[in-house]
């Protein structure tokens, strides 16, 4: 099956399966930094938040044909987890979708025979009727998001299509999204993709969507992280590594989120074995994209959300984790996250809790300056904590020494 | 001499100051009689009263339909014009060090920076309100909705829907938007308790179109030539007068010959040939440098891509629909292959010598569109050059940087 790669992972993953693809998401084929830069590659502002312009560039390269590791993985199948990219979410399985691994690597197989013959590059960029042409959805939920559609989709017109993603959860912006579902839907059905599948939990295949999970269970008393996305837990290791614990994650890409939308369908899908034809001409019928857009609003409370609504959202996930302190890891240049640091430091003051703000990079890295203001942070916090487990300890003793007393003095009376 | 901090006071004396501040402001206009210092004076003097205690404050988006408060007699308090106001007075120091104080992440569009600085220092009137519109960026829907929260003001957002590449909005969403207008009109005088009267409001907004819509299709044709830096100047002002007698009156004022003198494009030199530039995004407010140093190379500005708006009335009997129009296709929302297409388009039509597109610092939205509108004018042979900056800057080495850039730029013209 051909890739449909995403940018953002407030998407559901069984529609693009049921269209003929298998999702993946961009963040894992990023393009090593230190490569030399193509000539003619896509140049965006600097601006723009790491994220945007990895993702930029890696587009780029995988659809202008000069990413020589997914030319070569197309001719030998699918990547081996070794060789995945520093998130390893581009799994062997990333072709996985519906069918396991043995009939994931079939139809890369075959995707890859149909591709050996051609150039990728104008495979890609022109011709669409093969069903191992990859395409793209860009999800723009923040201006930055948007512009990187419209620059992919101006530089690369029929392979990209953007998903305008509204801030409320409104019955109209439910409708409208829902619309914009059907659109997408029906344009990779037409753009000529197999018959759909029906793997009724697509999104959890390896290396479809991204792999951040909790290197240990979270529990109270620790750490809660807010982050943009990642590619994978060095963050949350990094913290064990400085003798603390993880109390919590909110990510656009961590498990509580991905999760639930990875398996995100809609109620009602086309029949088994229904051609790509068929299910474009049964419409709209059968296929309820509201009820999947209102999940999708439900579910993806991210920072550009309506602000309100993401309080709340923020609050609930503090009160369940019962955190000790809070750490917010914000890229540079990501305007809803700097309004959403605001915000959390207003959470955190109303709860006693430190907060600390941190300007990472995508993927995240642990470089010197940052290690030492999360190692300082965190030893603070362990220093307290020790000072005040001995006041603790002091007044247990004092109190029982009074208690002891005041036994006694009625003993004695 | 009195400074900013003494006329927005709610003291005897700061009202006696303010008085003798508008006097001297009213003197002004009245020996220069040109719309733009009337414009000045009447935008002053609608903000001050904002300063008074018990006023009605609503904290709105650029694009906000302002004849929805003109209607009850409220004038808005817009950020970006508010953050441009300040940062030209003696406020400029302190609320550059109040923002400096601040925590909110130094890459965030200035407007919105400053803006935020002011109001939690006072130097800009708390909000009662908070009314945005999805266009033009997602940054003042978070501050507004932020600012909504902190100070316990009602939020509302006009959600408009991007419109096509190609056509207009559909009438669809034309009404869906006009809808929540009308509902939002209603909700205004229900916070307030104040009574409305739109058609009033819509006529004096029409006056102002009328006149305005004149002027813009004049130099359209290339029968009138104006300094598109201070005409955009006093058009930014004028977002706080639609729907005024004030603002009816003095985009009137531009109609005569003597209401626009101190407007017009410099005349041409010895016979020497003026270059002709389109100026895309906004302007340094504060710092002319550049522009004096492109006359003196025999260049100016002679249109500005936000000046093209309120260019048509709207129907005074059923209102809604044409104000949603305004704000559904308004020439800078939408894809930026929709801004490059239309800006390509006005490029010739206007017959100009090249486009600067200034990149405001922190703008996600305009940064983000560049490349795709650079390489439409590329495409199109016109010359381009985008220079890096801050609206609110004054001096420094960007704008060095800036100014020499413009230098070449104008040496290849």
């Amino acid at each position: 099956m051909p890739y449909c790669y995403y940018t953002c992972n407030l998407l559901p993953l069984g529609l693009i399966a049921r269209a003929g693809y298998t999702p993946r998401w961009l963040g894992s084929r990023l393009v090593d930094a230190n490569a030399p830069a193509r000539r003619e590659a896509l140049s965006i502002h600097p601006m723009t938040c790491p994220y945007v312009t990895k993702l930029v560039a890696a587009a780029d390269a995988l659809f202008a044909g000069s990413a020589g590791g997914e030319a070569e993985e197309r001719r030998s199948g699918p990547p081996s987890e070794a060789s995945c990219d520093r998130g390893g979410a581009a799994g062997a399985a990333g072709a996985a979708g519906a069918a396991g691994a043995a009939e994931a690597a079939g139809a890369a197989e075959a995707a890859a025979s149909s591709t050996q013959t051609r150039d990728l590059t104008g495979a890609l960029r022109g011709d669409l009727g093969g069903s191992s042409d990859d395409c793209l959805v860009v999800p723009g939920g923040c201006d930055a998001a948007r512009r990187m559609g419209d620059l992919l989709a101006a530089t690369y017109p029929e392979l990209v299509f953007v998903l305008s993603m509204p801030r409320s959860a409104g019955p109209e912006a439910v409708k409208t999204l829902a619309a914009d579902l059907r659109r997408l839907e029906d344009r990779l059905l037409t753009r000529g993709a197999m018959t759909p599948a029906h793997d009724p939990k697509p999104g959890l295949a390896p290396g479809t969507a991204p792999s951040v999970d909790y290197p240990a269970v979270p529990r109270p008393g620790g750490v809660f992280v807010v982050a943009g996305p990642l590619t994978d837990d060095s963050l949350l290791r990094l913290i064990g590594r400085l003798g603390a614990h993880v109390s919590g994650l909110e990510s656009c890409t961590s498990p509580d989120r991905w999760r639930p939308l990875a398996t995100l369908d809609y109620a009602a899908p086309p029949a088994p074995g229904q051609t790509a034809d068929a299910a474009v001409a049964a419409g709209a019928a059968g296929r309820d994209h509201g009820d999947l857009a209102a999940k999708m609003l439900e579910t993806g409370m991210c920072p550009r959300r309506s602000t309100t609504q993401r309080r709340a959202h923020l609050g609930r996930r503090l009160d369940e984790s019962r955190p000790a302190s809070i750490i917010y890891a914000r890229q540079s240049f990501c305007d809803p996250g700097a309004y959403d640091a605001l915000l959390m430091a207003q959470l955190a003051r109303e709860r006693g809790l430190p907060f600390l703000e941190i300007e990472v990079d995508f993927p995240f890295e642990a470089n010197g300056p940052l290690l030492t203001r999360v190692e300082a942070f965190l030893e603070a916090q362990l220093l307290d904590d020790d000072l005040l487990d001995r006041l603790d300890d002091r007044l247990d003793d004092g109190l029982d020494d009074g208690l002891d007393d005041d036994l006694g003095d009625t003993a004695l009376s | 001499m009195p400074g900013m901090a003494d006329v927005t006071g709610d003291s005897f004396s700061a009202s006696l100051i303010r008085g003798a501040f508008l006097a001297q402001t009213r003197w002004k206009a009245m020996k220069s009689r040109t719309a733009r210092r009337y414009m000045e004076l009447h935008a002053l003097s609608a903000s001050l009263e904002l300063f008074k205690p018990g006023a009605v404050v609503p904290w709105v988006s650029y694009l906000f339909p302002t004849e929805l408060l003109a209607s009850y007699g409220i004038t808005p308090m817009i950020p970006e014009i508010g953050a441009a106001t300040l940062t030209g007075t003696d406020l400029r120091g302190p609320v550059e060090s109040a923002a400096d104080r601040m925590p909110l992440a130094r890459d965030v569009c200035s407007y919105h920076r400053i803006a935020l600085a002011a109001v939690e220092n006072d130097m800009l009137p708390a909000p009662t309100m908070c009314l945005g519109t999805t266009p033009l960026c997602l940054g003042k829907e978070c501050l507004l909705e932020m600012l909504a929260l902190r100070y316990d003001a009602p939020f509302r957002e006009i959600r408009v829907p991007l419109p096509p590449d190609e056509v207009e909005a559909s009438s669809e969403v034309v009404a869906d938007v006009a809808e929540q207008m009308r509902v939002l009109h209603e909700d205004i005088g229900r916070w307030t308790g104040r009574k409305p009267d739109l058609k009033k409001a819509i006529g004096l907004s029409n006056r102002a179109s009328a006149a305005w819509g004149r002027v813009m299709a004049e130099r359209l044709a290339g029968r009138l030539e104006m300094n598109g830096r201070r005409t955009f100047a006093t058009v930014f002002l004028g977002q706080l007068l639609w729907g005024t007698e004030e603002g009816a009156r003095d985009f009137e004022r531009l109609l005569t010959e003597r209401g626009r003198s101190d407007l017009l494009a410099p005349a041409l030199d010895e016979g020497r040939r003026l270059k002709r530039l389109l100026w895309l995004h906004t302007v340094p407010h504060h710092d002319s440098e550049i522009f004096e140093m492109m006359e003196r190379r025999g260049a100016v500005v002679i249109f500005e891509e936000m000046g093209q708006m309120h260019l048509e009335t709207v129907d005074p009997d059923d209102p809604f629909p044409g104000l949603a129009r305004r704000l559904t296709d308004n020439v800078l929302w939408g894809s930026s292959t929709r801004r490059a297409r239309l800006n390509v388009a006005l490029a010739k039509r206007l017959k100009v010598d090249g486009a600067v597109h200034f990149n405001h610092w922190g703008c996600r939205h305009g940064l983000g569109s560049l490349p795709v509108v650079r390489s439409a004018f590329v495409e199109a042979g016109i010359p381009f050059l985008a220079i890096d900056g801050d609206a609110l800057g004054r001096g420094g080495a960007q704008q060095e940087k800036s100014r020499q850039a413009m230098e070449s730029f104008l040496e290849l013209l």
